[in-house]
């Protein structure tokens, strides 16, 4: 019990998990910034952004169901810190593995954008809903690429839980090399997961006010940006578990240095692509995921494919 | 006492702001985007544009309020969630400038809001908006 309630509050929990994420957006808007050739925020900003927005007035649409419109930011809080849970830190085994969880930390990562197309649809503004929609439009798009991505390295491990697939490329590391297009496809579609520039189409302050959470203020925005550096820790990890194959499982101080280097790298190729794309369309975004990058998904199933077909004779 | 610190310090250092027009000549809309562009960098101090109201704490007003947009401006504001303030940017703003008195203005933003911090120009210059809004921050302190 106590062991249970140190993991949900401090490690990998709550405290951990949110200093991390802080971190994880601070770099990101730094490094953000310095491309633009920008100073950029101070190291405190994303921690003073949530403890203004946790201590602002919270107004709740009257035209909006109210039930729902608390609910769910904690959802996407919850079930984002969830799927942290299966994910391989310093060692090649997680916290709680368990044979497919990959599967399972995908579909954890879609909940908070679920929640998101609901916070829209239930706050019951024009932008909101439009912001919704394209939240959703957006999701058919990226997520065949980015589950077919993830899947290649898992056919080749032979192995659907990411402790397996950890493990299989710790042993065997040239095997990564393969799975460089699924590496590639996995950040772009990462981009529409996060929903960020060039896929930040939901949320295009520019046309849509504030997109999906237009309405959201106080701390119900608080727990929504916070979700969202979550998933963004979450995503970077996962990436970092399948496709870069550096972990030192007998020493963990070491191996959770290797484990930040190896997530913030992920986050500058993240925060590169961000600053360097401009916003797409909607029908342009959908149409370059299923032409081009689902194509490579695909690519790096064949490659996966006969790699193994060839390594089994 | 110790959390009233931090709070404040939070607000000090996270104002986000939403720009509004309540009639400019959009000669001083163009000085603010300025002040926002990659040059002058706000986010050194934590500030930036939102698209939303909602999610604002500063309402950066440029302009004589016409009969127009007066009752926009009122909604607008009332949609801002508490602290909230709001900073009028250029003469107009202030007092309606060259347009007082005219048939379709009834004066500066303070006729119909509460304004926190002055900024005179015309238009205000990018530092002098940036320098208002450090200072309406510091003021927060007292
Ligand atoms: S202060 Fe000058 S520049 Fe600004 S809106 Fe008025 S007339 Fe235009």
């Amino acid at each position: 019990m106590g062991i249970a309630l140190f993991d949900i509050i401090v490690f990998p929990g709550f405290i951990f998990l949110g200093i991390l994420s802080l971190v994880a957006e601070f770099t990101d808007r730094k490094l953000n910034a310095r491309l633009q050739n920008r100073v950029g925020p101070p190291w405190y900003q994303p921690l003073a952004d949530f403890i203004k927005l946790s201590t602002k007035e919270t107004i709740v649409p009257e035209s909006a169901s109210s039930r729902m419109f608390r609910a769910l930011p904690l959802f996407a809080l919850a079930s984002a810190s969830t799927a942290f849970l299966y994910i391989p830190i310093w060692s090649t085994t997680s916290l709680f593995p368990f044979s497919c969880d990959l599967i399972v930390v995908l579909y954890l990562l879609t909940v908070p954008t679920l929640t998101f197309f609901l916070a829209g649809w239930f706050s019951s503004s024009l932008y909101s809903e439009i912001g919704s929609i394209r939240t959703m439009t957006q999701l058919f798009a990226y997520e065949v690429p980015l589950y077919m991505a993830l899947l290649g390295p898992a056919i080749l491990a032979d192995n659907w839980s990411i402790s397996g697939i950890a493990s299989y490329y710790y042993i065997h590391p040239l095997m990564a090399l393969f799975n460089i297009p699924g590496l590639l496809v996995s950040l772009v579609a990462a981009q529409g997961k996060l929903e960020r520039a060039p896929f930040d189409i939901p949320d295009a302050e520019t046309e849509i006010v504030g997109g999906t959470f237009t309405e959201y203020n106080g701390r119900f925005l608080a727990f929504f940006r916070m979700s969202i550096d979550v998933e963004l820790v979450v995503v970077a990890t996962l990436i970092a578990a399948v496709f870069f194959p550096l972990f030192t499982p007998a020493n963990a101080i070491v191996g959770f240095l290797i484990y930040l280097v190896k997530i913030l790298f992920v986050i500058f190729l993240l925060a590169v692509l961000r600053t360097a794309l401009a916003r797409l369309r909607i029908e342009q975004m959908v149409s370059f995921c299923w032409r081009i990058l689902a194509p490579l998904a695909l690519l790096q199933v064949l490659i996966d494919l006969i790699v193994k077909g060839v390594l089994a004779h | 006492m110790i959390v009233d610190r931090i709070v404040t310090w939070a607000r000090m250092k996270s104002p986000w702001i939403v720009h509004f027009n309540s009639g400019a000549c959009n000669a001083c809309d163009i000085e603010v985007l300025a002040a926002l562009t990659p040059r002058y960098d706000v986010e050194r101090f934590g500030i930036l544009l939102k698209g939303s109201p909602r999610h604002a704490d500063v309402l950066v007003c440029s302009g004589p309020v016409t009969l127009q947009q007066k009752e926009r401006l009122k909604t607008i504001y009332e949609q801002m969630s508490e602290p909230k303030f709001v900073l009028a940017v250029g003469t107009c703003a202030s007092s309606a400038g060259v347009f007082n008195g005219c048939y379709g203005v009834c004066g500066g933003v303070d006729t119909v809001l509460p304004v926190s911090a002055y900024i005179p120009g015309c238009p205000a210059r990018p530092e002098a908006i940036i320098d208002g809004v450090v200072k309406l921050l510091k003021s927060l302190k007292k």
